[in-house]
């Protein structure tokens, strides 16, 4: 699966730095969903969002001939789209972590287990209830939650797209999660 | 940030915490392959709950015509990066060029009597020979800066 993937990769690699028609195009419909997660999720205004997906593109455009196959060009081009993403927020100042996933906020210990939650989802109060909690995550846990859950990466191809320790992402994951269960839990009283 | 490429994911210490780890991997597996397990417990099922939730695309997307559009402009080359000229942009800036052209004649016309002689005696004789070995290398800078322009322009245009 490896094998077919790296060489997908070296051919669209191959093609859009001999400028050949339509390659940068398949280029970015292939990765632009991975882009748009990373980033989307990440700075959450739609508008920076899309722009910064557009300058992700264009270095990706810029620097492929840099590109030496040593990694999958997934990760190459998240990595991209994530060090995009974190500078913008560093520049608008915007906390990458909170301070309640440092001190593990959300306890195990405090967090009760007779309760529906699936009934509860089913109703449409407890679906937004499970967006805001979502939303109120911070932005890397919101974009490593993304990227494991719904792209599907595997852990250490996360710790090469954003340079964090196999260890650090699963402690991120795990709190995260952790504290979804705990909020949706607080919607209704029953925390333990 | 340092760079971790190993496969290892270390268990936790607590093994409480990796013993809930364990029920949020399984029941992200259970999501990911749309199969539910009869009789889990309100943990698991919670873990459901979420896992799915977190699967699900963001509302907002991409435009459609994202790549395409995309493309074009990289074929088109760098105009994204020059700025757009607003439309007085260009005369003001004729206008302010013309401006210190004639102050600069009309400093020249007034004091230059008493500056330009000091200027003439220090300029080398046009037949010294640092005179021509400063023209060589003169010579030498700009044939350099025209070779190092050739690439990147081919490049930037994409060819």
């Amino acid at each position: 699966m490896d094998d077919i993937r790296n060489s997908n990769d070296r051919e669209l690699v191959d093609a859009v730095l001999a400028n050949r028609p339509g390659a940068f195009e398949r280029l970015v419909r292939e990765y632009q969903g991975l882009c748009w997660h990373i980033i989307q999720r990440m700075v959450r205004n739609p508008e920076d969002a899309r722009e910064l997906c557009q300058d992700t593109f264009l270095r990706v455009h810029q620097c492929l001939h840099q590109y030496r196959h040593e990694s999958a060009l997934k990760s190459w081009i998240g990595r991209i789209a994530w060090t995009i993403a974190l500078r913008h927020l560093q520049r608008k100042r915007i906390p990458l972590l909170d301070l309640a996933d440092e001190d593990g906020a959300f306890a195990l210990e405090n967090i009760g287990d007779g309760f529906d939650l699936e009934l509860s989802y089913a109703e449409e109060e407890g679906r937004r209830h499970l967006n805001q909690a979502i939303e109120q995550l911070s932005p890397i846990q919101r974009t490593l939650l993304t990227l494991y859950h719904l792209e599907e990466v595997p852990i250490p191809e996360i710790a090469r797209i954003t340079g964090l320790a196999n260890g650090t992402i699963k402690s991120h994951l795990f709190r995260a999660r952790l504290r979804l269960r705990g909020a949706l839990q607080a919607r209704t009283g029953v925390a333990a | 940030m340092t760079e971790h490429t190993d496969q290892y994911i270390p268990p936790f210490r607590n093994a409480v915490h990796e013993r809930e780890w364990l029920a949020q991997e399984a029941a992200m597996r259970q999501a990911n392959q749309q199969s539910d397990l009869p009789g889990a417990d309100a943990r698991d099922a919670s873990y459901r709950v979420i896992a799915r939730r977190l699967r699900e695309e963001p509302a907002e997307r991409l435009p459609a015509d994202f790549a395409e559009q995309l493309a074009r402009q990289v074929v088109a080359g760098p105009a994204r990066t020059a700025a757009p000229r607003l439309p007085g942009e260009s005369i003001l800036t004729a206008v302010l060029l013309g401006v210190l052209a004639v102050a600069t004649g009309v400093v020249v016309a007034l004091y230059g009597s008493t500056w330009l002689p000091s200027f003439t005696l220090v300029l080398p004789h046009p037949r010294a020979p640092a005179a021509v070995l400063l023209l060589a290398f003169a010579g030498c800078l700009g044939a350099s800066w025209l070779l190092a322009r050739w690439p990147s322009h081919g490049r930037r245009f994409g060819g």
